[in-house]
């Protein structure tokens, strides 16, 4: 481009100023541009600056920093306020903190509104240059210097500064002092409008609906055994309760409900894990330690090789000499058994996720939402449902740790090239034929990485379980914390570090085998 | 269901084959309405894969579709096992109507009656050579033993002795092609689809296998339908070629009447790079004795002249004209029925005939 539409092309995009614009833009191309360079006007300016320029990445950086130093400047105020009171009250070493705090604050201010200033200069023609090579691609984004444009800034000042700078300056009510504003104003009584002011705008978000304390309800046993529905209205009384309160106690009637009537079902399920459970810790803990280790060492050697047996051998010994053998030995059954659940539930629905896009479109969000709770929330639904003890922990565990499964189970299988599923229906494969055949074996792999994070999810859930009581290394670690017995729980942590450590090499090395 | 009186092996009638989400509806509009496909594209989001081709593969011959991508030769060959269905028109193998056949008879015609080899091999990794190959028999649940003779004898068949127990993944390319030519061939089917079989193979090795599989095929004489973007591989290989261009069949013939008759500009542009020596035939550029004679005066004494037959090709003349003045006399049955100038050997090596 020669130098004459390169100069218009600056002129159509900054307007005014275009010059001083044309020679800090193409500096700063050449790598010729000082480090010290600092757009004055720009620092001047501030957000409006970025206001006019129509660039709202700088107009945000100004606005904050602006805002961060008034706010500084508000609470100068306040604290000088706070003094004056101090001062009145006769409490002296209020007045000196509140003293130190207001020039604290003073000082701040004065320092994040220069610095912010000057840093906001130094960005300005750098992050302009980024504008200005955007608007060459697409002429249609905004340029050049507009006054019109400071309308919306100003708006945007309006709406967010007066309140933040108000909060600022005062002192945030007190949730039960505003509790009783609220109550106060039901019996009719007046209320100073600031502080109304400040319950609803600066304090926590108000509480919007007071409800009717709902019927008590409860399910008691009748003679034979069966059980009946009590309600029992609310005591006259006491007080209105907010809406989560409200919400709160409905679910718990309905799970109550649930497990009164429908109880066989929870405890069928019960039943089933228990018994699932029993065989595993059979072999497991029943089994003599000697024979559990040994057998423990031949596996990882054989899947995976002299120093992976050797690491075991060595978490192991670990395991024995510090007393937490059968703890350990209990822990690993646990994440067994979840396992086995996790897969027998993960692999089918992951085939059915492949095979099945109205499926794939129900499974993918909820699957999403099961990895992105917090591993203990599901602890919740299981106390709720199954109350406490190993099955309902080995049931949060399978509701967390299965998505990987079907996840993997289904990416496997989609990932299965179409020509090689082509080519086995060229040659006449039934659907089965098709899955059994090809799918599942090409799927493999990543079905066994399902395996791995299935076992590994397992494990960092059962511990966690040990909150509901399903014991194992988890209790004595939640143990050693509720008494603060730091010692033990370092040496716990530590073996359930190996205890993972041993089943992923194990797996991952069994996984990839080498020739 | 089978029509004995039918001769072909395959007849394609009036195959259709529109992609989007209302085909029939794009379809009732281009036979009425005479869109164009962009049109058809703009109104109904669909995409016409293939347009009306009727077609009809002789007993035993290797018919070849040639095309550029895109043109819907791969779209095309699919309809033939029904990997495709088409949006309309038919197709019969020996007078069975494909499209009427449940699942299991579907399955079973794949399976038994038609081979197919894929550009990509589209080999099962997880198997060895040998379980690939019989893939086609253990889909119809054919004893370990006889798949184990059937592969070792299709593993003579494409030169692979030794090889039934390694990995694909531990074969060449070539040899991974020559795989996927044994699995299409190991039910012994009839029909042979190939699709683009050889195109992502080198230059040499492309020439080995084609030369490979013409004399398997000449030994099997199954009916093969080839599809290739190659017109050198297509005229090496085919008894017949069909060239397609967006989804219609533009010319059919043999090729030498290919090279010789290009149907339109398309056809004679693709033509022109051709070379012609092995196209073209003593019989096409002779011309009648007595034309000859009254041109040029008596024509020398016949023994010192070069002689050919009719059927001896453009190469072959040219080799035996070189260095002679005289010009090539065509014998029938003993019989001088026509001669070949220097002009119009000269002529013929540019593809007129």
């Amino acid at each position: 481009m020669d130098h004459g539409t390169e100069a218009r092309m600056f002129r159509d995009f900054a307007g005014r100023s275009d010059a001083y614009y044309a020679s800090a833009i193409s500096r700063l191309q050449r790598n010729r541009l000082p480090f010290w360079h600092v757009n004055w006007s720009a620092a001047a300016g501030g957000f409006l600056w970025a206001a006019t320029r129509a660039n709202g990445f700088l107009f945000w950086i100004g606005f904050a920093l602006d805002l961060v130093a008034a706010v500084c400047l508000a609470l100068a105020y306040k604290y000088a306020g706070a003094a004056e009171q101090a001062v009145i009250d006769e409490k002296q070493f209020l007045v000196t903190r509140f003293e130190a705090w207001e020039v604290s604050s003073f000082w701040a201010a004065i320092l994040v509104f220069v610095i912010g200033r000057l840093l906001f200069g130094w960005l300005a023609d750098r992050v302009y240059a980024r504008q200005y090579e955007r608007w060459r691609i697409d002429h249609g984004r905004p340029s050049g210097l507009r006054y019109s444009r400071l309308l919306p800034a100003l708006l945007a000042l309006l709406l967010i500064w007066p309140l933040t700078l108000y909060r600022a300056t005062q002192f945030a009510p007190e949730p039960r002092a505003c509790q009783r504003q609220d109550r106060a104003l039901q019996d009719g009584e007046s209320v100073a409008f600031k502080d109304r002011f400040n319950c609803l705008a600066i304090g926590d978000f108000p509480t919007l609906f007071w409800l009717d304390r709902p019927d008590e309800i409860s399910f008691p046993r009748n003679e034979d055994g069966t059980r009946n529905l009590v309600r029992k209205p609310a005591g006259e009384n006491l007080p209105p309760v907010d809406l989560n309160t409200f919400i709160s106690q409905h679910i718990e009637d309905s799970v109550g409900y649930l497990t009164a009537f429908y109880g066989i079902f929870f405890d069928s399920f019960t039943a089933f894990l228990r018994a699932m459970l029993g065989i595993i810790t059979a072999v497991f803990v029943g089994t003599p330690w000697p024979v559990t280790a040994g057998v423990l060492l031949a596996v990882a050697y054989r899947w995976a090789g002299g120093r992976v047996a050797a690491f075991v051998g060595a978490s192991l010994a670990y395991l024995a000499l510090f007393g937490f053998w059968n703890t350990a030995m209990d822990t690993l059954s646990l994440v067994v058994a979840a396992s086995i659940i996790c897969i027998l539930v993960g692999l089918p629905l992951g085939i059915w996720i492949a095979k099945s896009s109205l499926v794939r479109s129900i499974a993918t969000p909820v699957l999403d939402v099961m990895q992105t709770i917090p591993s203990f929330v599901y602890l919740l639904p299981a106390v709720a449902f199954f109350s406490i003890g190993k099955p309902p922990g080995i049931l949060a565990t399978v509701i967390f740790a299965m998505p990987p499964m079907a996840r993997l189970t289904a990416l496997g299988i989609r990932q299965v090239p179409e020509n090689t599923r082509e080519a086995a229906l060229a040659f006449g494969a039934t659907p089965r034929q098709l899955l059994t055949k090809v799918e599942l074996p090409l799927a493999l792999p990543s079905i066994m990485a399902g395996v791995n994070q299935v076992v590994m999810m397992s494990l960092s859930m059962v511990v966690i379980a040990a909150l509901i009581g399903a014991g194992g290394m988890g209790f004595v670690v939640t143990e050693a914390l509720s008494n603060t017995r730091i010692g033990r729980g370092i040496l716990a942590g530590f073996g359930i570090a190996l205890l993972a450590m041993m089943i992923d090499r194990v797996i991952q090395k069994a996984r990839r085998p080498q020739r | 269901m089978t029509d004995p009186a039918s001769s072909y092996s395959i007849e394609l009638s009036n195959v259709w084959k529109i992609f989007g989400p209302q085909p029939a509806a794009a379809l009732a509009a281009i036979r009425s309405g005479n869109l164009s496909k962009a049109e058809v594209l703009q109104q109904f989001g669909a995409v016409v894969g293939v347009q009306d081709v009727s077609l009809s593969i002789l007993e035993g011959e290797i018919f070849c579709i040639m095309g550029l991508s895109g043109s819907g030769k791969s779209t095309l060959v699919r309809h033939v096992n029904r990997l495709i269905e088409p949006t309309a028109g038919s197709i019969r193998i020996h007078g069975t109507d494909v499209g009427k056949l449940n699942a299991e008879e579907l399955r079973a015609l794949r399976a038994k009656r038609i081979g197919m080899v894929f550009q990509n091999m589209a080999l099962l990794p997880h198997r060895s050579v040998r379980d690939n190959i019989a893939f086609a028999l253990e889909l119809r649940n054919v004893d370990a033993r006889t798949r184990f003779d059937v592969s070792e004898d299709v593993l003579r068949k494409v030169s692979l002795q030794g090889y039934g127990d390694r990995m694909p993944s531990e074969l060449s390319g070539g040899m991974q092609q020559r795989v996927g030519l044994g699995r299409a061939i190991a039910a012994n089917p009839d029909i042979l689809l190939m699709d683009e079989p050889f195109s992502a193979l080198d230059p040499l090795i492309r020439r080995g296998l084609q030369t490979e599989f013409l004399s398997l095929s000449r030994d099997m004489r199954k009916t093969t339908l080839f599809i290739t973007h190659d017109l050198d591989e297509a005229i090496r290989m085919g008894n017949r070629i069909a060239i397609m261009k967006d989804g219609v069949v533009v010319q059919v013939g043999t090729p030498t009447e290919i090279v010789t008759m290009p149907a339109d500009k398309y056809v004679s542009d693709f033509v022109e790079g051709i070379s012609k020596l092995k196209l073209l035939f003593a019989g096409n550029l002779m011309e009648p004795v007595e034309k000859y004679e009254r041109e040029n005066g008596p024509l020398p004494d016949l023994e010192t002249c070069p002689s050919a037959r009719p059927d001896d090709d453009l190469d072959h003349l040219v080799r035996i004209a070189v260095r002679r003045k005289e010009p090539i006399v065509v014998f029938e049955d003993d019989k001088a029925v026509g001669i070949v100038t220097k002009d119009a050997l000269l002529r013929g090596v540019q593809g007129e005939a």
